[in-house]
């Protein structure tokens, strides 16, 4: 049975009541959605309990997914929009999109740098993988969010663009921004 | 022909473009060194990335969850399920009590009402003496109280005050520090 098949036929059984099959869909995301929840929020407690919290509006909106759409699309959307709604709330500004709706406008493609420091020569991939997460931190919202599930929860250009409403191309050119932002911090002397 | 931008050497890694475009990166690339070498950056960082760390979930978080989302039901007060525990047993014992003696359950429940009684008559003046010793003890305790309380007077007249403060003042330091010696001790005993 297909991922995609799998999660419908568990959701089906879980708002028919089957308490294990609703265990069986947190068995299964959890792993996933705290990789994600954990990263855009920062606090592992805090992560914790965003993650407990989705998977909640998760149950009680269950017979609300439409089974055309994917599980996983859907469950992330929510997961997305419960940290965009926790952001304003806090007033936070990480996730505001107004700066960055204007930059994805009229964005030139990037080019390459000629003064390149060659990464490599700087850093074992273990030191790297550091200075990832520290930079991770750093960048906008909106790019982070595509990164991690692009790079951590591994999914394609197509689910993303679904997941937010948008273009394929617009995820694309925002993944490969947030690349270079955290690119261009590993350069920065610390 | 031109050098390469950014995104299309990320989908190059990526393996995201057509394959005529892939050709022509690629013999851009076997000419251009300055693109050879920002590929193998993004490629390194791009390998960093995948690899970054999970996320520990905690080993009961399922249950956690599931705990909230389905609340088991509240329990009966403790008292009530003793109170069930008792009442049922009575019927069990009353059951095999019919089944032993051949009695009906009305003449069993009779016997069972007459020893109740019994054992109530034997129980009062037992009670009442209890009572009476009590009353007994409660006038001693008075007496010996009213006692320590003359001591006392006849004392203070005897002693002057600065003698009264030592004394006072040596009995709470005998106290306080036997108190905490014994917490102390107790303490101790707890660690070993």
């Amino acid at each position: 049975m297909s991922s995609m098949n799998e999660d419908r036929n568990l959701v089906n059984r879980a708002i028919l009541g089957e308490k294990e099959a609703f265990e069986m869909i947190i068995q299964k995301y959890q792993q996933p959605l705290l990789n994600y929840i954990g990263r855009m929020v920062g606090e592992r407690e805090l992560a914790l309990d965003f993650t407990q919290e989705v998977f909640i509006k998760i149950y009680s909106s269950l017979r609300s997914y439409k089974p055309q759409f994917k599980f996983s699309t859907w469950l992330y959307r929510i997961a997305s929009n419960t940290i965009i709604d926790y952001w304003r709330k806090k007033k936070i500004d990480a996730f505001s999109m107004d700066g960055q709706r204007n930059q994805e406008k009229d964005l030139p493609p990037i080019q390459i740098q000629a003064n390149e420091q060659p990464l490599a020569r700087k850093f074992e991939i273990s030191q790297l993988r550091e200075k990832i997460e520290r930079a991770l931190d750093r960048i906008p919202g909106p790019l982070r969010e595509v990164f991690i599930w692009r790079h951590i929860n591994e999914l394609s250009y197509e689910e993303i663009a679904e997941i937010k409403g948008l273009p394929t191309g617009t995820v694309k050119n925002r993944v490969f921004q947030a690349k270079e932002m955290i690119r261009s911090m590993l350069e920065e002397k610390p | 022909m031109k050098c390469l931008t950014i995104e299309q050497i990320y989908l190059y890694i990526e393996k995201e473009l057509s394959p005529s475009e892939n050709k022509n990166v690629e013999s851009h690339l076997k000419v251009c060194s300055k693109c050879q070498k920002a590929l193998e950056e993004r490629r390194l960082l791009s390998q960093a990335a995948e690899s970054l760390h999970l996320w520990e979930i905690p080993p009961d978080f399922t249950q956690q969850v599931m705990a909230r989302i389905f609340p088991s039901k509240v329990s009966l007060p403790a008292w009530l399920g003793t109170l069930a525990t008792g009442f049922a047993s009575m019927v069990v014992c009353f059951f095999i009590l019919t089944l032993v003696t051949g009695q009906n359950l009305r003449s069993l429940l009779l016997s069972f009402t007459e020893a109740v009684f019994d054992f109530i008559k034997y129980l009062i003046p037992l009670f009442v003496k209890v009572l009476k010793l009590s009353s007994v003890l409660v006038t001693i305790a008075q007496r010996f109280a009213e006692f320590l309380l003359k001591g006392l007077t006849v004392l203070t007249s005897i002693i002057s005050t600065e003698v009264q403060i030592i004394i006072i003042s040596t009995t709470i330091i005998l106290i306080v520090s036997s108190i905490y010696f014994l917490r102390r001790k107790l303490l101790f005993g707890e660690k070993t």
